[in-house]
């Protein structure tokens, strides 16, 4: 069936507004990614203003959507294994073109960081936008409405791959009251399960006994940390900065305090999250399949 | 001789017009007063570094990073913080006190950090480099080979490296810190010290990866942010010993935080 081409000023604009469609008005054949994008914008319930980060960030709106693809971080890798699963809407938690403004306008550089912005023949980003428009792909950005859910599924995503759900103390925290083990077993335990490699980093007393632990998936601030770290044993958190949050935990150590702060990589840490919003999918969007797609731990350590 | 008063013959030596606003660039805690007995200068004012610097006699600290785990030392959320009382507690009570260079030695030329960071990395000619030093040239090697290189030039326990480790590479861009350069077309490896991840100004592991994903040989190598500058606080002490020569001074290393 043949549409009439919405534009992506037109789409923004459009998703801008408080369009309600029913799920289920539009047919499998005719399953544009624009009304994926509208109903999980309806079901997410979330106000979804113009500003921040979510967005469309490539493609074409009106593309008939084959399957849905949902990662922590749309690499290039990460668009060629949702090809090959048959997939050409891509959600993603974090950007697609190196930064925030993802692809536009940089805002001004900051100091000492080098020059900002992406030039427009950047050979890595055309190559990319190449990819995503030979493959017909269409790119969403879905972080902020993602993380408003009250379910907090970054963290019950986390806690599930971790082998932890059942211990959660309150529906309201991110508190887990675990079995005792040591710091270096705790780990242990979560390098393998996440299978993580030179992205995981710990600090503070290794031989600590842990039972209860704050889960943290993302960015944690020193404030937050300040806050909580005596309330448990051990914080997991993406990623933290370490002249802050981590000069804090060796701090504790070298205070005699019996705890641990554990930072998995940020990506790593979104990517449990980011594979629960593919089984949210699959009962907000029936139609088409929804696939998870692993980014895996980018790091790794010279062994010499 | 007072901590004010080393601070202002720091002031004068460093080069550079001082900048009043700096908000890193101030006495955190202990009196500026107090008549300096012995300086140490290191990367980062530790617990752990403020106990062994005391232990030796020290009791002025130089430290290019903070001391109350926030950039700006801004201590008004930690009037009630346990740590914070006994991380000032212990300052006070030994007579020590803490004064910050950050910004001017990175304005400074050369910026010692930087020297330190290659020095570290085992990259030479840097000896004189501002806080960037531009795009280096380095024989031809593997990432794999360069980073093993750096890790057991600098010591680094918790290295990360993002890129094929068999990717050819000799363009090198070095920044310290946070501060760690973006990586681009002209750029094979760039070296720093810690970074946002992802969604920042601009993400070098994304854009890593993308191009491994293309065959491009590009990589970063990240030291973690004390290994990248601490080498540079001991060119520092050495530069303060060419202008202060009436009390000893003495680096002394903040630990690598991690296992």
């Amino acid at each position: 069936m043949k549409r009439t081409h919405i534009s992506r000023r037109d789409f923004v604009v459009l998703t801008g507004t408080a369009v309600a469609v029913a799920p289920g008005l539009a047919g499998a054949e005719t399953l544009t990614a624009e009304a994926v994008l509208r109903r999980i914008r309806t079901e997410l319930g979330s106000e979804w203003p113009s500003t921040g980060p979510d967005g469309l960030k490539a493609g074409d709106p009106s593309t008939v959507v084959k399957g849905i693809a949902t990662t922590a971080m749309a690499t290039l890798d990460v668009l060629k294994q949702a090809v090959r699963e048959n997939t050409n809407l891509v959600l993603t938690y974090e950007p697609t073109f190196y930064s925030r403004a993802d692809g536009r306008a940089p805002a001004a550089p900051a100091p000492g960081r080098g020059p900002a912005g992406l030039s427009t023949d950047d050979p890595v980003a055309k190559a990319k936008r190449d990819y995503i428009e030979k493959n017909r792909l269409v790119i969403f950005r879905l972080r902020d409405h993602w993380q408003s859910r009250k379910e907090n599924d970054m963290v019950t995503g986390l806690a599930a791959a971790l082998g932890w759900s059942a211990h959660r103390v309150k529906s309201t925290d991110t508190v887990y009251e675990l079995p005792k083990a040591t710091a270096e077993a705790t780990v242990a335990l979560i390098r393998s399960k996440l299978n993580l490699r030179a992205g995981l980093r710990a600090v503070g007393d290794r031989k600590a006994t842990i039972r209860r632990v704050l889960l943290f998936p993302g960015s944690m601030t020193p404030t937050i940390m300040w806050q909580r770290y005596t309330e448990v044993d051990m914080i997991v958190a993406g990623e933290v900065r370490e002249w802050e949050n981590t000069h804090y935990a060796a701090d504790m150590f070298a205070a005699g305090e019996k705890r641990a702060l554990v930072t998995t990589g940020r990506v790593a840490s979104e990517e449990p999250g980011m594979r629960l919003c593919a089984e949210w999918l699959k009962s907000v969007v029936k139609e088409v399949p929804a696939k998870w797609i692993g980014v895996g731990d980018p790091y790794w350590r010279p062994t010499a | 001789m007072t901590a004010r008063e080393v601070v202002e013959l720091i002031k004068k030596n460093q080069g550079i017009p001082w900048n009043d606003r700096s908000t890193r660039d101030t006495f955190k805690v202990g009196n500026p007063d107090a008549a300096v007995k012995g300086i140490a200068t290191t990367m980062m004012t530790s617990f752990d570094m403020l106990k062994r610097a005391n232990a030796a006699g020290l009791n002025m600290v130089i430290t290019h990073e903070d001391t109350y785990w926030n950039d700006r030392d801004d201590t008004n959320e930690l009037t009630d913080n346990p740590l914070y009382k006994l991380k000032t507690d212990f300052v006070l009570k030994n007579d020590m006190v803490v004064w910050r260079d950050h910004d001017h030695m990175h304005a400074m030329t050369p910026d010692y950090t930087v020297v330190g960071e290659l020095r570290s990395a085992g990259i030479k000619g840097g000896e004189h480099t501002t806080m960037r030093p531009g795009i280096l040239t380095i024989p031809e090697t593997t990432l794999g080979e360069l980073a093993a290189q750096v890790k057991r030039s600098s010591g680094a326990r918790a290295i990360r490296c993002v890129g094929d480790p068999k990717a050819k590479v000799s363009k090198v861009l070095v920044g310290p810190g946070y501060a760690t350069p973006r990586i681009g077309p002209e750029v094979d490896v760039v070296i720093g010290g810690e970074q946002q991840e992802a969604d920042g100004g601009f993400d070098n592991v994304e854009y890593v990866l993308d191009a491994v994903s293309l065959g491009m040989p590009k990589g970063i190598i990240m030291l973690g942010h004390v290994i990248s500058e601490q080498a540079g606080m001991e060119d520092f002490g050495n530069w303060l010993r060419t202008f202060i020569h009436d009390v000893p001074i003495q680096f002394v290393p903040a630990e690598e935080p991690y296992w």
